[in-house]
């Protein structure tokens, strides 16, 4: 049943990801009206597939790579549909449901995360806060890239369709500004959590595991960034390129979680 | 009885020929007395302004009509009548309506998406009214125009996009950041085009704005003027850093504004952006002022690089406006051939409810013991014998209206139906 919903969900995020780009071409009302249809349809499939699950499985549905990497997509097109309407950003959709597609391609239920001597409470939430800091760092990634993009139309003194069709430098330098600022927290607090379980679970902090080991430094990049910005007045285009590099290293994290042999895979 | 429209634009006629035949007010209402009175015509408007003189009416032969019109307007002004014939372009009937539309939304202008056409429509609309030379297809047609030229203006960005330097940059600005209130603005020199764009600036909430000149007294002219606060010249740094819009145009031939400055200050600002305007020739600010991070630098050139871009993007937007322009020509003209067969749906609608409305009645009667849901099944038996009737009379009146051939299927209506002469 989730599964079939799954698939169903996927190909909305297929069909919303193409209108959402068409739109951004086009800049025609009718294209993000649709674009938005899609996504918001998709989304509340994406979202009774969770809960069937859920029930299925009688926990959340946390426990293993592919499953968690569905939930932050799930939340990242919750953060996609909030933070469009909040700033009017008709655009957005265009640079997170790209990402979010591709991180769907990959969570096809696999292999498990965790084995089944660990569970309990802190483990859900350490997984939970991780998901939701790291979806608030893909709508981070996409600030980034449309404030460098509007920034390199702008230096090239060459009007294209992203000088029409992207917002203020500012509206974007405050996008991403404030989705770091909402999601490090987040992803702070699981990254402890995780450590704290590590200590205990596994003996050891400091054990090799890709995924954790790559999460620190996401974690140090994104910490780097925020305290630029408040401390140094880090603004627009370092600030940009410094996401840029996070996110990069987020991906990593989560290509190591779901290919590379580790305490968090196989 | 056709509607047509008959004139001469900067699409086909030289300016020299515009200007000619360009009409005021005055000779405006004298024009259209005439043509009033020379009996060829029942309603007429002239739209007359520096880039078209056209006629529209409404007349039962529209060949001598248009032939009179022009020699009366000829006439009045003078002008040879054959080289008014030779540019003379004409549409009829739903070309007449589209023609008006795209008129009204600015899409036949000389700069697509300029505003003032539509004001001039709407004067020439209210001109003739007041002489008496509207009637009711006129009427309708002008409103319609008026609702699918603000209908263009709202649906697509045709008008959106500056076509002027001065509002061109301050697109610009608002690129950078976003909203402008509470943001300070420097000029530089004073000139005619930097006190345009520092007043499209103030317009957009700019506050505060300071003004600074080699000649005091020219700076303290241009403050006022602005309602600004004069800086010294040698200050000009510290300007710099208290503000975030600089627009320079000074007569200086070196730069004024060099890279090491620029660079000082920008250490100071914690990385807010700085937006130069450099209106002069020779540029007052250097060249490589522009690479420096935060700093957006904009010449005279550039400017214009948005403009013509901007102009390139009306243009793509005047594609949408032109289907948005063919839907409505259709639909207009399709309520003004349901407007001919309308009377008669309604009273072939009424000749039936009142056939029905009898026999219920008398049925009624007979049935004194019916049950209020006996009484109800009746009525909605009637009323939907009567509408299955009247469904394909209907739709067969309004299709043939929109064939445009709806004389023949109105007198067989009336005929069957016996709804008496029309």
């Amino acid at each position: 049943m989730h599964q079939t919903l799954l698939t169903v969900a996927i190909i909305g995020y297929v069909a919303a990801t193409g209108l959402a780009l068409a739109y951004l071409v086009q800049r025609e009302e009718l294209l993000h009206r649709l674009a938005a249809l899609a996504t918001l349809t998709a989304w509340v499939l994406h979202t009774v597939a969770l809960l069937t699950l859920a029930i299925d499985l009688g926990r959340p549905p946390l426990a293993s790579m592919p499953e968690a990497v569905s939930v932050s997509v799930w939340v990242v097109v919750l953060l996609e549909m909030w933070i469009e309407r909040r700033y009017g950003l008709s655009v957005l959709g265009a640079f997170v449901l790209p990402v979010a597609l591709v991180f769907s391609l990959q969570s096809t239920p696999t292999r498990s995360l965790i084995g089944p001597t660990l569970s309990g409470a802190w483990l859900w939430v350490h997984i939970g806060l991780a998901l939701v800091g790291i979806a608030a760092l893909v709508l981070n990634f996409a600030g980034a890239v449309m404030y460098l993009l509007q920034e390199h139309q702008l230096r090239t003194k060459r009007p294209g369709t992203f000088y029409y069709s992207l917002p203020a430098l500012a509206t974007l330098d405050r996008l991403t500004y404030r989705t770091l600022a909402f999601g490090f927290p987040f992803l702070t607090t699981g990254l402890i959590l995780g450590v704290l379980w590590a200590g205990t679970a596994w003996g050891s902090v400091f054990t090799f595991d890709p995924l954790a080991l790559s999460s620190y430094v996401a974690w140090a990049v994104y910490a780097a960034t925020l305290a630029g910005r408040a401390a140094g007045g880090w603004h627009g285009r370092r600030a940009a390129y410094f996401a840029l590099v996070g996110f990069a290293v987020l991906m990593l994290t989560l290509g190591a979680g779901l290919f590379l042999p580790g305490k968090h895979g196989g | 009885m056709a509607l047509f429209v008959a004139g001469l634009s900067h699409r086909n006629a030289p300016v020299e020929l515009r200007e000619q035949l360009a009409v005021d007010e005055d000779k405006l209402r004298e024009l259209l007395g005439d043509i009033a009175a020379a009996g060829v015509v029942r309603e007429a408007i002239i739209l007359s302004t520096c880039n078209r003189v056209e006629v529209y009416a409404v007349a039962d032969v529209p060949g001598e009509a248009r032939a009179t019109t022009f020699r009366q307007l000829c006439r009045h002004r003078g002008v040879e009548p054959a080289s008014v014939e030779a540019v003379l372009y004409t549409y009829a009937e739903g070309d007449a309506v589209r023609h008006a539309f795209r008129v009204a939304s600015s899409l036949d202008s000389m700069v697509i998406g300029e505003p003032q056409i539509l004001g001039q429509v709407k004067d020439a609309f209210a001109l003739a009214q007041s002489c008496e030379a509207v009637g009711p297809a006129l009427h309708s047609l002008f409103t319609q125009a008026f609702a699918v030229a603000k209908k263009v203006r709202t649906e697509t960005e045709i008008a959106r996009h500056a076509v002027s330097v001065s509002f061109a940059a301050v697109e610009l600005a608002k690129k950078i950041f976003g909203g402008l209130e509470g943001k300070a603005v420097l000029l530089v020199g004073a000139g005619k085009m930097s006190e345009l764009a520092a007043r499209h600036l103030v317009e957009q909430g700019v506050f505060p704005v300071y003004v600074t000149n080699r000649t005091w007294a020219r700076a303290q002219e241009m403050a006022r003027a602005l309602s600004g606060t004069a800086v010294p010249f040698d200050e000009l740094s510290t300007a710099l850093a208290a503000v975030d819009i600089v627009i320079t145009s000074t007569a200086a031939p070196e730069p004024v504004i060099r890279r090491e400055m620029v660079q000082r200050v920008m250490h100071g600002r914690r990385g807010r952006a700085l937006f130069f305007i450099d209106i002069a020739v020779p540029r007052d600010v250097e060249g490589a002022v522009d690479s420096l991070d935060g700093v957006y630098c904009y010449d005279i050139d550039d400017l214009k690089q948005v403009v013509d871009a901007n102009i390139r993007e009306r243009v793509r937007e005047a594609h949408r406006a032109e289907a948005l322009i063919d839907r409505e020509v259709a639909k207009f003209l399709a309520k003004q051939g349901d407007v001919e067969v309308i009377p008669t749906i309604v009273s072939l609608r009424e000749r039936l409810e009142a056939i029905r409305t009898g026999e219920v009645k008398r049925t009624l009667a007979r049935l004194p013991g019916a049950t209020p849901e006996t009484r109800e099944a009746i009525e909605a038996l009637s009323t939907a014998i009567v509408n299955k009737i009247l469904h394909a009379p209907i739709t067969k009146l309004r299709e043939s209206s929109r064939a445009g051939s709806p004389r023949s299927w109105l007198e067989l209506v009336h005929e069957l139906f016996g709804l008496g002469r029309r």
